[in-house]
């Protein structure tokens, strides 16, 4: 590794907002002093001031000063102001986690500013050069999989964009389910004219686009690569070689497996599925009497325990179709709620304005083919306990299960689809982020992504598009994608120390690390979210970024004067992931929620970051006790790099062994979980801690 | 497991009851608010809910018959609150409409009253019949001198025939009366309490003092009509009880100072008071009464020609109009719309809603 | 030159447009017409299926605008009028007088000396001064005085303590006209007038309270860490009536569904289960509406003791018998019963309505957008149909691309 260039440092002391009553920050500026010599410091009384912005940019100049560290508030706030060209920033919370939640003109907290003051000195000591990640080869077009409509909407949108579009559909036709149905709900739900299918035209003007190329009867055979470089090999009746940047797959759905409602009385030729019926419709005379069955294998864990949710209207929808093919018919419709939100609402009135359809709430117990038509035993419904209805043929509102999307055969060792969060639906996990992929670059759209009507699918096909299309945009800025936006830092391998465990091809939640046959890991940074999860993985510690390596950390943990065990000063090594804790720290200190002094705290991206050698630098350093804190793990995990939290807590585990070795009590390394509203409990999760140890007493370690 | 009832749809009668309602009735969504703002709905099994559901399916068995509609007394608290505006008071009138249709016997007297198509042959029955038993009497023309009806239509005369004539149409619906009652118990059975001792007293309070009217809200004029109306009816039929008497001890006709045609004349104003804002209320207030039908204005246009035909009889009299006997046929005619055909038409709930309020009452019902 | 895309409205949806946008290379003015964004999901509790805390993604939005040079932003800013074409507008802006300017450190000091408080309302932290911050994680995080709260210059005493010249009590508004290429309207939504609802007598009881407010009261409780009262007489509830379908489905009030209100009273109902053991609820429904996976918030509430679903609409609410609480009529659908019951507080699952026009846009006879509008008008979300957080920043995704279109 080349040796950093001579920094010109500098430290810039705020003493607004409490934090020169609270401090002594004279004192402050000669322990920076000490620490690094000839530091240029400066002290104003606002920094984020017109004038004191003023003063810095001026002593910046003069002194070539080409790192900086302001002491202030948190660099949650007044983000702008301390962004200066050419010059690495970094921030030293004195605000929002010293002088507004510490004991002010007392001497733990002017050590404790101290401490956090040479900690960001050291380091920014530490950081180097960062040159951006952009791949060799940057294609902007983007890969659309299914031509169903969600697949035909996203592929119409990105051309329109600008983007060229490559559309790949397994079947000889573009279309897709929405393609085979006799009519469409209205456009004004108003109204209970069936619509055409206007499907036709969006396929027309897919097929007529300069920027979209159609692959029809095509199968991926492959995708490798990173965003803004992946290599697509397409199967027609040859194999071709694409280059794209970014992949949109909208493979679609398929009915439930009809084989499991025998008990609904499938098998029967009287008892059709919604599908079946579609076609049925179109090609046959319909009986008298007709029967829905709706959630037929929805809802229900014995089969699909989520709502199909396009299932109530579309059954509605059928219900004209029977009631236009034959005058004479009846309909009977058996729901468990009749779900149709919004203005869809409006079409359950229209369509109830025939009255030759009837409805009633109820379970079904038994259904039956009698010989000369089906007989339905329902219970609680709102007829009475229990009535038998007979009809002559029996629609099932079968429930709608995703396609696979291990058609894509990604090359990735994490597996060849999309990780599926939950029933097999490809989706996010965040309700702020529906389009937060496990494999960046690689979006899931329409019914493939979650049950949705035809509507919200094509909604849905566009707004992955956009997330693809910014992914390519991003990759060729070099910069990550959500959650760290902008972020321009990768991770960087020093592949001569690396042993091939295999570690961080394991860990790293985004498949970012393809391996040869030997397990040696091959980096692929434009799939990298930023986490550093390879950097708390690897045992070998040769996993960096520019701004956040093993070393950074270490000299943070090392910056620290740990007094002896005499003083009774506990020290208090608090690592806090970026996302929820630290905000949550800095709300503590909004509501001036004290908490101890003996805290020092080092702010992660991910606690799935923490590197084992922090912990024994730190324990060796003299400290008394880890406290880890991150974001909320389990089913309903808020990590937003997946399992960060859980790999931490798993760590811990191993770690006790080391403590154990080491003869150290084990509540000296503690993980903890908060939600970023939780600024009461992170006050009373450190002062707890702090207190535990104080009863320890301190780590024997400390004077070694 | 309870034993599994088969379901028959029926559209037509379904189709009838909308018909008749005026009502969407299809478009119930069972959200059960109107059982929920109803006043007069029992805990158990409240209506008008369960009778929506059964109406959408036309389960015409489980709606003839059925208690709960007549315990409704159509204040349009269900219809007002509606959200899917289905107008439940609607179509548990039009229900009970097709009860007194199901239970007259000869069947053409239930279609004669509910059907404006049989309206001439309702109206031909009445003019013949009289005309035939003047005739008989030989006194179908118009008298000479000062206005005397008894000389056109004797009193001993009339009162024999209109009497045995009533008499005779009332017998044929007590039979109708007799299935209602077996109907409403086989579907709405005596509970573990079973059947209590007939509260005639206490049902007979509640009609005189319109107790099931007062949680209405959204009608609030509607108790006093009905009020004004009962009264005044009951008011002339006394008054013509004590009219009999005196044709009988010949002090008839009653000069106007005589207390009960002071009466008789009051309880005419109570009517027409009554009916006016009956009929306001269902030219105004569409939101609760929705589409009003063919028995509600046979009803109401009924009373009023009987109760004015009344009045100007009496004018005539007085007054020596050359119109005088004219007016008096007319007035029997009405006479024997309202009261001869009474249990078939909308104003059987006399009888009907009677019954069903001692049945419930006997059930415990409430 | 490729003028900047405008987008109004701050909340989940403009947000998430415009980093989206920005985030594709897009320029981008997003207006907010409150002093801070984040709009109606930054007073949430928490958002359903996973009862997390908005905050969470909020504060990820808020640092992808921070790191982001394509984005600029003005709150308390309102439209006044649109002009122009596809690729051209002009669109004239109200900026409100913020009586504390950019100056502000959010020391504080402004609000330690008010003497005036805002009129407490529903969800709002009591005794909340005139000079105030929405909340520990606001962005901007700056401090704002309520003119309507404050007593002006003839108190000073925020002037007097403010280090850094920030307030201006006497700041005038002003009107900037921004160029854009396209509009995207991401105005949201607005609760349904609940005293339109007149048998449910909201205007009269104090213990009937809209979901949203409901929700406030819960964000105010997680934030100061404080039990659940009720605002008759600030005891703790034992027992709260979630009435579903409070104004929709309803041909007297809205005749649509609003789509979100079952997940929204299930979230409650969990919440309490799991964080006021002492509550109990009810929830009463017409039908169930839950999409796709949010099903898991019945099945759930289903296996809670807590819990209790009651299939049929509420009739009226009455006045308490004696006690304070209220009384609610209704029909058990399923055991076919007529109940009159006792609550402690009943929570209004209240209908969903658009935000008032901000632009001079197509819409529908309720008044939403209608999905096509002249060329470069692209209304977007909450304001289109009523929809939840999830679907609401699917469509602003898509929106962001229409609004890329060359």
């Amino acid at each position: 590794m080349m040796e950093a260039e001579k920094k010109h440092m500098a430290l810039a002391v705020c003493t607004g907002c409490g934090i020169g009553e609270c401090i002594d920050t004279d004192k402050l500026v000669d322990a920076a002093g000490e620490a690094i010599q000839g530091i240029n410091c400066i002290q104003h009384g606002s920094f984020c001031s017109v004038a004191g912005l003023a003063e810095l940019n001026r002593m910046v100049a003069e002194k070539g000063v080409d790192r900086l560290a302001v002491a202030a508030c948190s660099p949650r706030v007044k983000s702008m102001e301390f962004e200066l060209d050419g010059v690495h920033v970094e921030r030293i919370n004195l605000r929002e986690q010293v002088a507004w939640v510490m004991e002010p003109d007392h001497e733990d907290t002017q050590m404790c500013a101290e401490d956090q003051t040479r900690m960001v000195l050291a380091k920014l000591e530490t950081i180097k050069e960062n040159s951006p990640y952009i791949p060799d080869h940057l294609s902007s077009d983007i890969l659309v999989v299914g031509g169903g409509i969600a697949g035909l909407t996203s592929a119409l949108e990105g051309a329109r964009a600008g983007y060229r579009v490559h559309l790949v559909e397994r079947s000889d036709r573009l279309g897709g389910y929405a393609g085979r149905i006799y009519k469409m709900l209205p456009d004004s739900e108003q109204s209970a004219t069936l619509k055409e299918p206007d499907l036709h035209e969006k396929v027309k003007e897919v097929e007529g686009h300069p920027g979209i190329e159609v692959y029809l009867e095509s199968t991926i055979e492959s995708i490798s690569g990173e965003p803004g470089n992946f290599s697509v090999a397409l199967k027609n009746r040859r194999v071709s070689e694409l280059q794209v940047g970014a992949v949109v797959t909208a493979t679609g759905w398929k009915p439930y497996n009809t084989e499991k409602l025998a008990p609904l009385g499938y098998g029967s030729p009287r008892v059709k599925t919604l599908e079946e019926f579609e076609q049925f419709v179109q090609e046959e005379h319909l009986p008298d009497r007709i029967l829905f069955i709706l959630c037929a294998g929805s809802r229900d864990e014995k089969h699909l325990s989520y709502c199909s949710s396009y299932c109530c209207a579309a059954a509605l929808k059928q219900a004209l179709y029977v009631r236009e093919k034959n005058t004479n018919a009846e309909v009977y419709i058996v729901y468990r709620d009749i779900r149709t939100p919004g203005f869809q609402e409006e079409f359950y009135k229209m369509v109830q304005a025939d009255d030759a359809i009837f409805m009633t709430k109820g379970v079904i117990e038994t259904v039956s083919d009698t010989g000369d038509g089906v007989e339905v035993t329902v219970t609680e419904s709102l007829l009475d306990d229990r009535v038998t209805i007979i009809s002559d043929m029996v629609v099932l509102a079968t429930g709608m299960v995703p396609n696979t999307t291990a058609d894509l055969n990604l090359q990735y060792r994490l597996g060849k689809g999309l990780p599926e969060i939950e029933y097999d639906f490809s989706d996010s996990h965040f309700t702020c982020f529906p389009y937060e992929t496990r494999r960046t670059g690689i979006f899931a759209a329409g019914t493939v992504r979650a049950p949705m009507d035809m509507e919200m699918s094509g909604e849905d096909g566009a707004g992955a598009m956009m997330k693809a299309i910014q992914t390519v945009e991003c990759v060729k800025r070099g910069e990550a994608v959500h959650p760290r936006a902008g972020d321009m830092t990768w991770p960087e391998l020093y592949m001569e120390r690396c042993t091939d465990c295999k570690r961080c091809t394991e860990e790293c939640p985004f498949g970012s690390y393809d391996e040869t046959e030997k397990g040696t890991p091959l980096s692929n940074p434009a799939r990298c979210r930023r986490c550093g999860i390879c950097v708390g993985s690897c045992p070998e510690r040769v996993i960096g970024f520019a701004d956040f390596s093993i070393n950074s950390v270490s000299a943070m943990i090392k910056a620290v004067n740990v007094p002896d065990e005499f003083e009774e000063k506990p020290r208090i090594l608090v690592f806090v992931c970026e996302n929820d804790a630290y905000p949550a720290l800095d709300a503590a200190g909004v509501n001036r929620l004290k908490y101890s002094p003996f805290v020092r705290i080092i702010p992660v991206r991910c606690l799935g970051s923490i590197n084992k050698v922090w912990i024994s630098d730190a324990l060796s350093h003299g400290y008394d006790g880890i406290l880890q804190i991150g974001c909320k793990p389990g089913d309903d995990y808020q990590c937003h790099f997946i399992h960060g939290s859980e790999l931490t807590e798993q760590r811990g585990e191993n770690l006790q062994e080391t403590l154990k070795t080491m003869m150290l009590e084990p509540e000296r390394i503690r993980t903890r979980f908060v939600e970023i509203t939780e600024h009461h409990e992170i006050q009373e999760m450190i002062n707890d801690y702090v207190e535990e140890m104080e009863l320890i007493g301190p780590n024997p370690f400390k004077s070694m | 497991m309870s034993e599994s009832s088969s379901i028959q749809p029926n559209l037509a009668f379904k189709r009838e009851l909308s018909r008749l309602s005026g009502s969407q009735l299809n478009q119930c969504m069972q959200c059960g608010n109107c059982s929920a703002v109803c006043s007069l709905a029992p805990a158990e099994r409240p209506f008008p809910r369960k009778e929506m559901v059964w109406a959408g399916w036309g389960l015409k068995d489980k709606l003839i018959g059925n208690v709960d509609i007549w315990l409704c007394h159509q204040c349009g608290d269900c219809s007002s609150y509606c959200p899917r505006d289905v107008k439940p008071a609607d179509v548990l009138s039009a229900i009970r409409q097709k009860t007194y249709q199901h239970y007259a016997r000869p069947r053409l007297l239930g279609k004669l009253v509910s059907n404006p198509a049989w309206l001439p042959v309702a109206i031909a029955i009445p003019v013949v019949v009289i005309i035939a038993i003047l005739s008989l009497a030989g006194t179908f023309k118009i008298p000479e001198g000062p206005v005397d009806y008894s000389a056109f239509f004797p009193h001993g005369l009339l009162n024999g025939t209109f009497s045995s004539i009533t008499l005779f149409f009332y017998l044929l619906a007590s039979l109708g009366i007799g299935r209602f009652w077996k109907d409403m118990k086989r579907q709405t059975p005596p509970g573990e309490t079973g059947m209590k001792r007939l509260p005639v007293f206490s049902v007979l309070g509640e009609i005189l003092s319109h107790s099931n009217f007062s949680g209405c809200g959204s009608r609030k004029p509607g108790k006093a009509a009905h009020m004004l109306l009962f009264f005044g009816f009951a008011l002339l039929i006394t008054v013509t009880l004590y009219a009999i008497w005196a044709t009988v001890s010949h002090h008839y006709p009653l000069p106007i100072t005589n207390p009960f045609k002071i009466l008789g004349n009051m309880a005419s104003l109570m009517i027409y008071t009554g009916l006016g804002i009956m009929i306001w209320q269902r030219l105004f207030n569409r939101r609760v009464f929705g589409k009003s039908g063919y028995s509600d204005w046979l009803l109401l246009v009924s009373i009023g020609l009987l109760t004015l035909s009344g009045t100007l009889v009496q004018l005539a009299r007085l007054g020596e109009w050359s119109v005088a006997y004219h007016l008096y046929f007319f007035h029997l005619v009405a006479v024997w719309f309202v009261i001869m055909y009474l249990p078939f038409t909308k104003l059987g709930h006399i009888f009907y809603r009677t019954t069903a309020l001692l049945y419930a009452r006997t059930i415990g019902r409430k | 030159m490729n003028l900047p895309t405008l987008i109004i409205g701050g909340g989940i949806s403009g947000i998430t447009a415009a980093v989206e946008l920005a985030e594709a290379g897009g320029q981008v003015v997003l207006i907010e017409k409150e002093n801070y964004l984040g709009g109606n999901v930054s007073r949430f509790n928490n958002y359903f299926p996973k009862l997390c805390p908005p905050a969470c993604g909020l504060e990820i939005n808020y640092q992808r605008i921070r790191s982001n040079p394509r984005i600029s932003f003005y709150t308390g800013a309102e439209v006044k009028n649109i002009y122009g074409v596809d690729g051209d507008f002009r669109v004239k802006i109200h900026l409100k007088a913020r009586l504390i300017n950019n100056n502000c450190t959010s020391c504080g000091k402004c609000a330690e000396v008010c003497p005036e408080e805002r009129p407490a309302k529903l969800g709002r932290t009591t005794g909340e001064k005139a000079a105030y911050i929405n909340n520990g994680l606001a962005f901007p995080m700056k401090y704002c005085i309520d003119p309507d709260a404050c007593a002006g210059e003839a108190c000073g005493k925020c002037l007097e303590v403010c280090d850094y010249d920030a307030i201006q009590l006497d700041a005038l508004s002003a009107e900037v006209v921004i160029q854009a290429g396209k509009v995207i309207v991401a105005t949201g939504w607005i609760l349904y007038d609940a005293a339109k609802i007149e048998n449910y007598r909201y205007r009269e009881e104090p213990d009937v309270v809209t979901n949203q407010e409901f929700e406030r009261m819960l964000a105010a409780c997680t934030r100061e860490h404080k039990k659940l009262t009720r605002p008759s007489d600030g005891k703790v509830p034992a027992r709260i009536a979630f009435i579903q379908c409070a104004g929709s489905r309803d041909m007297n009030h809205l005749p649509y569904c609003s789509a979100v209100c079952c997940s929204v009273s299930l979230k409650h109902a969990l919440t309490l289960e799991t964080e006021y053991p002492e509550i109990d609820s009810e929830i009463f429904y017409i039908d169930m509406r839950l999409s796709g996976r949010n099903e898991k918030l019945l099945k759930q509430a289903e296996g809670k003791e807590r819990i209790t679903l009651t299939k049929g609409k509420v009739g009226r609410i009455l006045p308490p018998d004696g006690e304070k609480g209220v009384l609610l009529e209704v029909e058990d659908i399923i055991s076919e019963t007529k109940r009159q019951d006792a609550y402690d507080m009943v929570v209004l699952a209240m209908g969903l309505t658009p935000a008032p026009v901000a632009a001079e846009l197509k819409v529908n006879e309720y008044g939403f957008y209608l999905p096509d509008q002249p060329s470069g008008m692209i209304p977007t979300a909450s304001c289109k149909r009523p929809m939840d957080v999830s679907s609401s920043v699917k469509d602003a995704t898509a929106s962001a691309l229409k609004a890329m279109r060359r």
